[in-house]
């Protein structure tokens, strides 16, 4: 009996990434009886890296225009990377399982990381809104050059959002010695 | 202000782990090794709760102030009969 295509093509899209033991750590995670004990794992530099990425990618299409017409090719793919390692990192982890089975201490680190994240994105935007906005008529931005500007800056904001909160959280708590 | 208390203390008495007093007292048994250290402070409840758990008062448990080490207490004990 032919499989239909959709099935085959989805089982292709889990085989490819199988070999990583997210899905599975995923699957697990989201049964009713997980194997492993949760234990919250402090990730201290793994989310630097799609804010490095983001940052980059900002600094490139702000500053260096023409560079970045020749480079264009490196935009999908820091997207892809940025965009891959976030949901991973986000410290509401896979579809907010673990937000919902928080104790005390939990929610509060979680609600001071948020409330760090956001706050340093509103002032980031408050000032960079104005900046972007006076630079793009001071150097007289093309159509373009003002998109690639403001898909670069999305995805700055996205990875901040995505990335920040588990960096805090990670920075403030000290590794617990074994029992 | 700094909190202080002895629950790795009357845990180590009571031959309990973390887990089974995270468990019992229904946190995550990080959240009790961070209580230990001092790196969190709990809520009334959760304080209540561990208090309850080892059959003491609060007071015994969590202090504004340094708990006196275990060796002057005794020495003081044995002073005392």
């Amino acid at each position: 009996m032919k499989r239909p295509v959709i099935e085959t093509l989805l089982s292709r899209l889990d085989n490819t990434l199988r070999w990583t033991g997210i899905p599975a750590r995923v699957a697990d995670e989201m049964s009713d009886a997980p194997s492993v004990d949760r234990k919250h794992r402090p990730l201290r530099w793994i989310p630097i890296w799609p804010i490095a990425f983001s940052c980059v990618l900002f600094i490139l299409t702000l500053s260096w225009p023409s560079a970045m017409n020749n480079l264009i090719a490196l935009v999908p793919s820091l997207g892809g990377v940025i965009v891959a390692m976030v949901p991973v990192i986000h410290m509401n982890g896979p579809l907010g399982k673990p937000s919902l089975e928080d104790d005390e201490r939990e929610a509060a680190l979680r609600k001071d990381s948020f409330l760090f994240c956001l706050g340093l994105l509103a002032c980031l935007n408050c000032l960079g809104q104005p900046f972007l906005m006076i630079l793009s008529h001071w150097q007289n931005w093309q159509t373009a050059r003002g998109v690639s500007v403001a898909i670069s800056a999305l995805m700055l904001n996205a990875s901040l959002l995505g990335c920040l909160p588990t960096l805090y959280a990670s920075w403030t708590l000290g590794q617990l010695p074994k029992e | 202000m700094s909190l202080y208390n002895r629950i790795s203390i009357f845990r180590a008495e009571q031959g309990i782990s973390r887990r089974q007093l995270a468990d019992a007292v229904g946190v995550n048994n990080q959240t009790i090794g961070y209580l230990e250290r001092g790196d969190y402070k709990p809520s009334l409840e959760l304080a209540l709760k561990i208090a309850r758990h080892f059959g003491v008062a609060v007071e015994m448990l969590f202090s504004f102030d340094r708990f006196e080490p275990i060796a002057m207490t005794l020495k003081r004990a044995g002073e005392d009969e």
